[in-house]
């Protein structure tokens, strides 16, 4: 937690007991000694905010939530509103540092009213990823809850349950992310910003995506995937392509850049997709792009489609601005599915289907950690949940 | 500033005083010349295969067989899936409520299929995508290949945009129209022998119904009729809806036929019904469907009242005359058809049906329809008084428009 400026009482230590937070970056300055001291004697542990704790990796994040449209023609009420989410720099960072925890630096937006349900949502966002939100109070809450007044209390409750659920859950972020498709990149250098924001929009599109970091790839990588897309500005070295094209062979989809390189196969006759040429190698297909790609918008929106929906792994019917990260445990016995709600409030007769044959499913939420069994009904390769009156953040669990 | 006006009075208001005061459009054909067809009613509670193909295929019977109207030729179907795949009343599958079930357009395609159609392609205006319509039908998870397989030769085409042509196919209506003279829409409406429409039994929130006729609002381009359309040209993508159509803020591309009269009432219970009358002039329906098997009440999808529910009317209607079929639809749902603007469904706009009436597409008088199968009060499924019923709840705001 961001310790705030303003205080300097220790007693307002006193708000942190049973609240799950372990870690305080206190400004520097005699002023806070005594809030120091008494952090040490309570065994927390404590650094200066622009010193980075070993074992840490500390990103900037935005803001999680909804970013509502201004114009009617980009968005409607069937439209799909723009969802702010920090799930895929996460999971980026975890892939590239697997030994470190990442936290991430998204303050409130000044001079804006924060709910407790936007500080779930901001826990829940950072957490269900397997990162940790750094807890930055806005500044009225800062200011006033010291004072413990009921209004800033309940605020303060609702983020620390978040905390504490989560802290409640310390497998979670073990679970392996599952994709169905693959982002290979080094995601460095020209290749930073589009497949970065590849990752962020294919997220977007309700696309489950797998990181494929280009120095680590392995034949297990591929495992379970339909699609890889590969955009950097350089062809994949000989061995990586030889993977790929392994991939491709094996019924797999490729999307590649012109800098791919020259395609293997042979064309597909028939139309064409808008942008792409399609080409059959092996039992597979190989979507080679017209032009070098620069909207990382539109490929993930055309990913979703030549991946299809038919294999989405998650779908929701009445769930407002809503995103899913869908892990399955080591033993993979348990699959378990966050669902993230990002309007300012839960959604009502919400319904998920979930690619996967399972026989239960449980939910879990901050407000009702153990909501229980629901029903379920199959559905051909999925199973589709009914979910009660919920808040903004569902853990659900199913069995394989 | 008017005090304790809510947004429905004003519209009431509005639109009452344009209905009187414009009378501009087209002076057309007597009512009573307007053609008369038959119309085939059928129960069908389920969608089971073994209970709809057979319903069909008596219906498709009774109106003189499907061979002699589609074989050897391509045929087009409008379907009708409005609003966002991911929208749901309540928990119940979109096909349940207010999308053409794939089973009836399955049921529909075996049928054509097997009476001779040499291609079949179904056509929707997904919102503000290009996407397949294939893809849009698997997020309301809905499976095509159900639909794909049911005969040889079947296509889905998007017809929100330009799709797979070279260029936009201009349909002229042959009255002259009440909005527009002519509509630029993608080839597939052209490019086809016999044209169908699928819809689904419904109350509109605007058009007081959507049956076969106001499903083809739905195809009308948003590259050219909607929100995010070209200016000058049509634009590359769909975005948005119809509201230019609805509201009439702004005009199509102008590479498009342009309002007759930009002067004329920018009301969209004034607009709608006219401008789908235009429409179905334009592109003539040959073999009209309205699906009431399972359906819902109090408008065309669960964006529009807080009071709507889902219904099994278990009815299917089928004719070979779009009016004379939503005429008889009507009747079936409990409302007059030869009700005016003022009269349930169409307290606050125009009746569609009256208006393609005089356009001379058909009579909405069931006393001129030949009524075949069950009789319409064996079959009725009272709309009319479920509606009556929510006119007594409190009102709250309205939703979207579809």
């Amino acid at each position: 937690m961001r310790w705030p400026e303003g205080w300097k009482d220790p007693a307002a230590l006193n708000l942190l007991s049973g609240a799950a937070i372990d870690y305080l970056l206190i400004p520097d300055g005699s002023e806070f000694s005594a809030v120091r001291a008494r952090a040490r004697q309570l065994g927390i542990e404590m650094s200066a905010p622009d010193r980075t704790p070993a074992g840490v990796e500390i990103v900037k994040g935005v803001w999680p939530g909804v970013q509502w449209p201004t114009s009617g023609a980009g968005a409607g009420p069937t439209g799909v509103p723009w969802v702010d989410s920090n799930g895929w720099l996460i999971r980026l960072n975890r892939a590239q540092h697997p030994d470190s925890t990442v936290w991430v630096d998204a303050p409130p937006p000044a001079k804006s009213f924060i709910t407790a349900d936007a500080y779930l949502i901001a826990v829940a966002d950072c957490a269900s990823h397997g990162g940790r939100w750094i807890i930055d109070l806005d500044s009225p809450l800062a200011k006033s809850l010291p004072a413990r007044d009921a209004d800033s209390l309940a605020i303060w409750k609702r983020l620390t349950a978040t905390a504490a659920f989560f802290a409640a859950h310390k497998t979670w972020p073990d679970y392996a992310p599952v994709g169905v498709a693959g982002v290979i990149s080094d995601f460095a250098g020209d290749n930073e910003f589009f497949s970065r924001e590849l990752l962020n929009l294919m997220g977007r599109a309700g696309l489950h995506y797998r990181i494929l970091l280009k120095e680590r790839i392995s034949a297990a990588s591929f495992e379970s995937l339909r699609a890889v897309s590969y955009t950097d500005a350089a062809p994949p070295a000989p061995d990586l392509r030889r993977q790929i094209l392994q991939f491709v062979e094996s019924g797999g989809l490729l999307m590649a850049a012109p800098d791919w390189g020259e395609a293997a196969g042979a064309p597909i006759a028939g139309p064409q997709p808008a942008g792409y040429k399609l080409r059959a190698a092996g039992k597979g297909r190989i979507a080679l792009a017209d032009d070098t790609p620069s909207d990382p918008y539109a490929w993930a929106a055309d990913a979703a489609v030549l991946v299809s929906h038919r294999y989405d792994l998650v779908r929701f019917w009445n769930s407002g601005a809503a995103r899913s990260f869908y892990t399955l445990s080591p033993d993979r016995k348990q699959a378990l599915v966050h669902l993230l709600f990002y309007a300012d409030r839960g959604p009502d007769s919400a319904t998920v289907r979930v690619a996967g044959r399972y026989r239960a499913a449980r939910a879990a939420t901050v407000d009702n950690p153990k909501l229980g069994d629901l029903g379920i009904a199959p559905q051909g390769d999925g199973v589709e949940v009914r979910l009660p009156q919920v808040s903004q953040y569902v853990a659900l669990e199913l069995d394989v | 500033m008017l005090k304790n006006h809510t947004r429905r009075d004003w519209l009431r208001t509005a639109a009452a005083a344009v209905s009187g005061a414009y009378l501009a459009g087209p002076r057309l054909g007597s009512a009573a010349e307007a053609p008369a067809g038959r119309v085939a009613l059928a129960r069908c509670k389920t969608y089971q295969p073994a209970e709809l193909t057979p319903a069909f295929r008596r219906m498709f019977d009774q109106l003189g067989g499907l061979g002699k109207l589609v074989n050897g030729k391509t045929v087009a179907i409008k379907i009708n899936l409005t609003g966002s795949p991911t929208y749901r009343l309540g928990y119940e599958p979109l096909e349940n409520t207010h999308y053409t079930h794939p089973a009836v357009v399955a049921a529909t395609v075996q049928l054509l299929g097997r009476a001779g159609a040499r291609r079949i392609r179904i056509l929707e205006s997904p919102w503000a995508t290009a996407d397949p319509v294939e893809e849009y039908l698997l997020q309301a998870n809905i499976e095509p290949r159900d639909i794909l397989r049911a005969a040889p030769n079947v296509e889905f085409e998007n017809t929100n945009y330009l799709g797979s042509a070279k260029k936009y196919s201009r349909l002229r209506v042959p009255s002259g129209g009440y909005v527009f003279p002519a509509f630029d829409l993608n080839h597939s409406y052209q490019d086809c022998d016999v044209f169908v429409s699928i819809a689904k039994m419904k109350e509109h929130a605007t058009a007081g119904i959507t049956l076969s006729m106001k499903n083809c609002f739905g195809i009308t381009p948003c590259t050219i009729y909607g929100e995010g359309a070209g200016v000058d040209e049509p634009s590359i993508l769909p975005k948005g809806g119809r509201g230019p159509i609805h509201d009439g803020n702004r005009g199509p591309s102008k590479s498009a036929p342009q309002e007759k009269d930009p002067k004329s009432p920018r009301v969209d219970t004034w607009r709608v019904p006219r401008t789908v009358a235009d429409l179905v002039s334009a592109r003539p329906i040959h073999l009209a469907i309205v699906e009431g098997v399972r359906t819902m009440t109090g408008g065309e999808g669960p964006w529009v009242s807080p009071y709507q529910k889902a219904v099994e009317p278990g009815v299917l209607v089928a004719g070979l005359n779009p009016v004379n079929t939503d005429a008889v639809a009507m009747a079936v749902m409990g409302f007059d058809s030869m009700a005016d603007r003022g009269t349930p469904p169409f307290e606050n706009c125009d009746s569609t049906l009256k208006l393609a009436e005089e356009a001379g597409v058909g009579t909405r008088n069931l006393s001129r329809i030949e009524v075949v199968g069950p009789k319409i009060a064996e079959v009725r499924f009272d709309f009319a008084a479920l509606r009556r019923e929510r006119g007594r709840m409190p009102e709250r705001p309205l939703g979207m428009r579809g």
